[in-house]
């Protein structure tokens, strides 16, 4: 499966909103299969905040695991947010 | 010797905000024209100016510091997240172009975690104004965020009771992966500004009770000084470079 993030807006900031995409997104997340990759997608976001990434990427990791891969996390923001929150590789 | 009046077009320019939004800041006396002929075109000094666009600070200063919260304009004031959201991406339109894309990302990122910081920590406690002030201005290369929280102190104590002093606090929100929402697993926002800041072309004076620290660019240690004016809340003054 691929996650396109700028699905859920590009300006990705606040912990209430990414508590809502990472609720809204659980019915799209039941269609993984068991060894699909779970491939999220940072093309087009231009801004991203460890409040937004830590309601809805960790989640994602910590369910998924080593299947989660990130694709196009060249933004500025986006680099210095999974820098800081370690845990996401 | 007569004052040096511009055009409303000029003073646009300067203060880097729209015609229309000049107009509006002459009605609510944010920015008063001065009208002129019998049409009554505004006109405006150019002390006016330099003077508005040095006060963006000191504003939100007045309005953390003060015991009654004196009403703020629309344009400044955030009373919910949504509106802040709304504004911040209004930011990153108007920094387009004219600094790189990268700077527009982290500055717009770090005023986000700013200023959710205030919603995030103060919901359902403010003690009476809710909200954050936020302002930017070209001209002054500054952005400006305030609010009437609790302060880092206070939210911190809640999970740190050994705090002693506002400044011990804004050195562990600066440091540590801290945060006063216990048991929630949170506290990194204050840390990623640190480390924006001072990986990059910015500068930030963050204000809390009596204790201020300043940051800027390659800084490795955090120090705070303490000054007189104590603030209840939080005030934030980011400094950027514009490329143009």
């Amino acid at each position: 499966m691929i996650i396109e993030l700028k699905k859920f807006g590009t300006t990705l900031v606040s912990r209430p909103s990414g508590k809502e995409a990472w609720l809204a997104f659980q019915p799209t997340l039941m269609d993984i299969t068991e060894n699909e990759e779970v491939v999220v997608d940072f093309d087009g976001v231009i801004v991203l905040t460890p409040s937004w990434a830590d309601e809805f990427l960790t989640p994602l990791v910590a369910r998924y695991k080593d299947k989660v891969k990130l694709r196009n996390t060249d933004n500025a923001s986006t680099k210095a947010t999974l820098d800081i929150l370690g845990n996401i590789k | 010797m007569p004052k040096k009046l511009i055009s409303i077009s000029e003073a646009a320019k300067q203060v880097g905000a729209s015609i229309d939004t000049l107009r509006r800041w002459d009605k609510s006396y944010r920015l008063p024209s001065i009208r002129i002929g019998p049409r009554g075109h505004r006109f405006y000094n150019q002390e006016d100016i330099n003077g508005f666009l040095r006060n963006d600070s000191s504003v939100a200063k007045q309005w953390a510091i003060s015991p009654n919260a004196e009403l703020l304009s629309s344009d400044v004031y955030c009373p919910t997240r949504d509106i802040f959201q709304a504004r911040l991406e209004k930011l990153q339109s108007v920094l387009q172009g004219k600094t790189p894309d990268s700077s527009v990302s982290l500055l717009c990122a770090i005023t986000g975690e700013i200023g959710n910081n205030s919603f995030d920590h103060n919901i359902g406690n403010w003690p009476d104004v809710g909200g954050v002030y936020f302002s930017y201005n070209l001209r002054n290369r500054n952005i400006v965020l305030a609010d009437r929280g609790l302060g880092i102190l206070k939210t911190l104590k809640r999970v740190k009771p050994e705090l002693g002093n506002a400044g011990e606090a804004l050195k562990a929100a600066f440091t540590e992966t801290i945060s006063g929402r216990f048991p929630e697993a949170r506290g990194n926002g204050l840390k990623f500004v640190r480390s924006v800041i001072t990986r990059n072309p910015f500068t930030l004076s963050f204000q809390t009770g009596d204790a201020l620290l300043d940051l800027k660019e390659d800084d490795e240690d955090i120090v705070v000084s303490w000054v007189e004016e104590q603030i209840r809340g939080c005030i934030a003054v980011i400094g950027f470079e514009l490329s143009i």
